[in-house]
């Protein structure tokens, strides 16, 4: 059987602005980590970082930059690139095989200094048909939404409800870039992005060095007596074209699958107690809690009616205000985990749930309408 | 450490200016030919590995979406691991950890680049960072003529020796290249030709680089479970190095090159590998530069500091030598960037499984398999081995 993995620490910055360059937010964020774990750099015996080249963070080959700021001079550290969850699954999959004890996880994304999201996304674009058209992630969205609202009478206040709720739970959230008390009518009534997207339902451009600490069940006792385990992950890629693609009946299901085989879960909404999931847009919460289970299939407009969802609902999902308050690209799917690493601590300060959370998700997304996804189960 | 993991087939492209396919249908011709080479079908796999340089350099950015198709991905779990030049090595550790970790039994690693579709030098270029050192360290032949400037001047080898054995090493894995059917250049060089052609940043020559191509490569690695149950003919991955060091060119030594040393080390101590000259049985060491090639031989403990030009002016590290190095005709001959790790890492387990066909180094048991990324920053090891 595999060993277990546990997460001890993590460390995150604002998504606002920071005078901060890169370099020195990425330092601080890794130094606050190792603290917080107790630890210094020699401790750390491998290093698996999250970042993306040139069109999200201006340099190629992202990792040679930042290297050394996240103490991986003279060690053995890899990367994935795009998205976070994925750089979490290989910090424990290194773990598991035994040849390390300690790892660190860190996903670096200065979004102050990117060019606005859908310029990187249309380099997600075959540069014969799709780039023509001007296909991005907003527009691809914009393109699932509307199929999503016609086959199962989703209203458009519904799908805004989501970011009501998303803005105002990041009140409690001093990291959120974006947060508010605003009306069903404020989002509906912001700028036409893409329609039927007005802005405030699009996620903002944010900073995020997010960072954790992963050790094996050997050495978690040495360093904290609240471990935090990993207890499933799983991910699945979609078809690239999105006309061969059934968008509203996506991969989510079988990365979820995944998870909960490998976390032992049977009914999620039983067994788990929050989620943490990335929603770049509004309505996307409502699909993907179809998709993981958390109510039946065209049911998310009823769900998010019911404060099911609310921070104090029976799901809490995204109490932290989710993506559409804090977007760092790459590291927003590390960032969900993060978020659920506080809850099960109880860490969670303003934004922590009633309810006792024993058992969160963690679900990170990137591509046209929803390509690919991960999935994490974290629990005491 | 973990569980025992194994490579049980490759497939590979035929390298080259390939005009004649998409980007897509290049890194399908990889995949359906490990598909063809283990008789697996793409629902056999638990999950896919790709890896590739920067998206500067085709300006398609997080190709997984691109090609999730041509890699028969779709539906299945799927890492992105990119690390520079040595992305193909960590391509191949990403799949090793992920079998080893338990979490698959079966991983398709899958590494592409079709580098006539952009500009290479330029692409390198951004990875400077665009305050200092971007000025001066544009694309990578400068880089590495700083590098083997500092190795001959440290060891004050004399020019003349090191030209000859820089020639020496291009002419070999030029001929190389002919038994190798995958192979990009296929050139019947003198060394007199290598030392007489264009300057491209002294003392590096235009026969000391190595070309632009466009190329895919595919590997299968499987649990021991699998590897009994298919009843394939293993090259076992036998040690897993890997180590980065600083960003700004001149905070780190570039001869004695730690990076090197310590990666090479991780991965000998895993295999127990001791003297590497004599235990290994060929080395396909990642060479855009001939120069370099010879820094890496001491770096590896193939032979001692500042002593390499001797050696490979001796014959040590030909096909016929001590230590065959490069016997494919490596980078030297095929450079698709995010391939190139991956296809040394299948080259080592075509020789320990016997299957390199013409160039195949008869009995070869024990192989290392070598990539190199960054601004000079990366080295990453892959040993493979007949026996577990």
């Amino acid at each position: 059987m595999a060993k277990r993995v546990a997460m001890i620490a993590v460390a995150q910055n604002a998504g606002t602005e920071s005078k901060d360059n890169f370099y020195d937010q990425a330092y601080r964020v890794t130094k606050e980590v190792l603290d917080k774990a107790g630890m210094t750099r020699d401790d750390i015996q491998t290093i698996v970082s999250a970042s993306s080249d040139v069109f999200h963070g201006g340099i190629s080959c992202a990792n040679s930059y930042y290297w050394e700021t996240t103490g991986a001079f003279l060690k053995n550290a890899s990367r994935q690139d795009g998205e976070s969850l994925f750089a979490l699954f290989y910090g424990a999959m290194r773990i598991m095989t035994g040849h390390y004890d300690t790892a660190l996880v860190i996903s670096l994304c200065k979004g102050s200094e990117n060019p606005p999201l859908d310029t990187c996304t249309l380099m997600y674009s075959d540069p014969f048909y799709f780039r023509n058209v001007g296909l991005t992630e907003t527009l691809a969205a914009a393109l699932q939404m509307r199929l999503y609202m016609e086959k199962y009478r989703i209203s458009e206040e519904q799908c805004a409800k989501v970011a009501v709720k998303n803005l105002r739970n990041a009140l409690g959230n001093p990291y959120a870039h974006k947060k508010g008390r605003f009306t069903v009518e404020d989002v509906i009534n912001s700028e036409r992005i893409a329609d039927p997207l007005t802005e405030m339902q699009c996620a903002p451009k944010s900073e995020g060095m997010v960072a954790t600490i992963l050790v094996s069940e050997e050495k978690a006792k040495k360093y904290t007596n609240k471990p935090v385990w990993i207890k499933g992950f799983g991910s699945s890629i979609d078809s690239y074209g999105i006309g061969d693609r059934e968008l509203l009946n996506g991969q989510l299901r079988q990365a979820a699958k995944r998870a909960y085989k490998m976390a032992g879960i049977k009914n999620p909404l039983e067994d788990i107690d929050m989620a943490e999931v990335t929603e770049p847009y509004a309505f996307q919460e409502l699909l993907w809690c179809e998709d993981l289970g958390f109510c039946r299939k065209g049911q998310g407009g009823k769900m998010i009616d019911s404060g099911m969802t609310e921070k104090n609902g029976e799901m809490p999902v995204n109490p932290s205000g989710g993506v559409l308050a804090n977007n760092p690209y790459v590291s927003r799917g590390l960032q969900r985990a993060v978020e659920a690493f506080l809850q099960i601590r109880g860490e969670a300060g303003e934004r922590q749930v009633e309810k006792k959370v024993k058992t969160a998700l963690a679900h990170g997304v990137h591509g046209f309408a929803g390509q690919c996804h991960a999935v994490a189960i974290l629990g005491r | 450490m973990g569980r025992p993991v194994a490579i049980i087939g490759v497939g590979q492209t035929y390298h080259g200016r390939r005009m004649d396919v998409s980007y897509p249908e290049l890194v399908r011709e990889a995949v359906m030919a490990v598909f063809k080479d283990t008789g697996l079908t793409p629902d056999d796999i638990d999950g896919v590995v790709s890896g590739t340089m920067p998206s500067m350099m085709e300006g398609i950015a997080l190709t997984h979406f691109y090609f999730a198709d041509a890699m028969q991905a779709v539906g299945k779990p799927i890492m992105k691991t990119e690390t520079c030049g040595s992305t193909g090595v960590s391509i191949a550790q990403t799949a090793y950890y992920w079998v080893s970790s338990g979490a698959a039994d079966l991983v398709l690693a899958v590494g592409h680049e079709k580098m006539n579709e952009g500009n290479s030098q330029a692409t390198m270029t951004t990875v400077a960072e665009p305050f200092y050192q971007r000025y001066f360290i544009s694309g990578a032949p400068g880089v590495f003529s700083m590098q083997s400037q500092m190795w001959t001047a440290r060891y004050g080898i004399p020019e003349e020796k090191t030209r000859d054995a820089a020639a020496f090493i291009s002419v070999t894995h030029h001929d190389d290249a002919f038994d190798n059917p995958y192979a990009h250049i296929k050139l019947k060089v003198s060394m007199e030709d290598v030392k007489n052609s264009r300057i491209i940043t002294y003392p590096v020559r235009l026969l000391d680089v190595c070309p632009n191509s466009d190329g895919a490569c595919a590997v299968i690695f499987a649990s021991e479970k699998m590897v009994k149950k298919l009843k394939k003919k293993p090259a076992w991955v036998r040690g897993v190095g890997y180590r980065g060091e600083e960003y700004f060119f001149g905070d780190s030594d570039k001869v004695v090159w730690e990076a090197a040393i310590q990666a090479a080390q991780q991965a000998y101590d895993q295999a127990g590998i001791r003297n590497p000259r004599k235990e290994l049985d060929v080395a396909e060491v990642y060479n855009p530069f001939t120069f370099q090639e010879m820094l890496f031989y001491e770096c590896f403990g193939f032979c001692e500091l500042g002593e390499s030009p001797d050696l490979v002016l001796k014959g040590t590290f030909t096909r016929k030598g001590e230590l065959p190095c490069d016997p494919s005709g490596g980078t030297l001959c095929t450079n698709p960037i995010g391939a190139t790790g991956l296809i040394r890492v299948a080259e080592a387990a075509l020789q320990v499984t016997g299957k390199a066909g013409a160039h195949q180094i008869p009995g070869a048991k024990l192989a290392l398999a070598h990539a190199m990324g960054g601004v000079d920053q990366f080295n990453g090891i892959m040993i493979l081995g007949s026996e577990l």
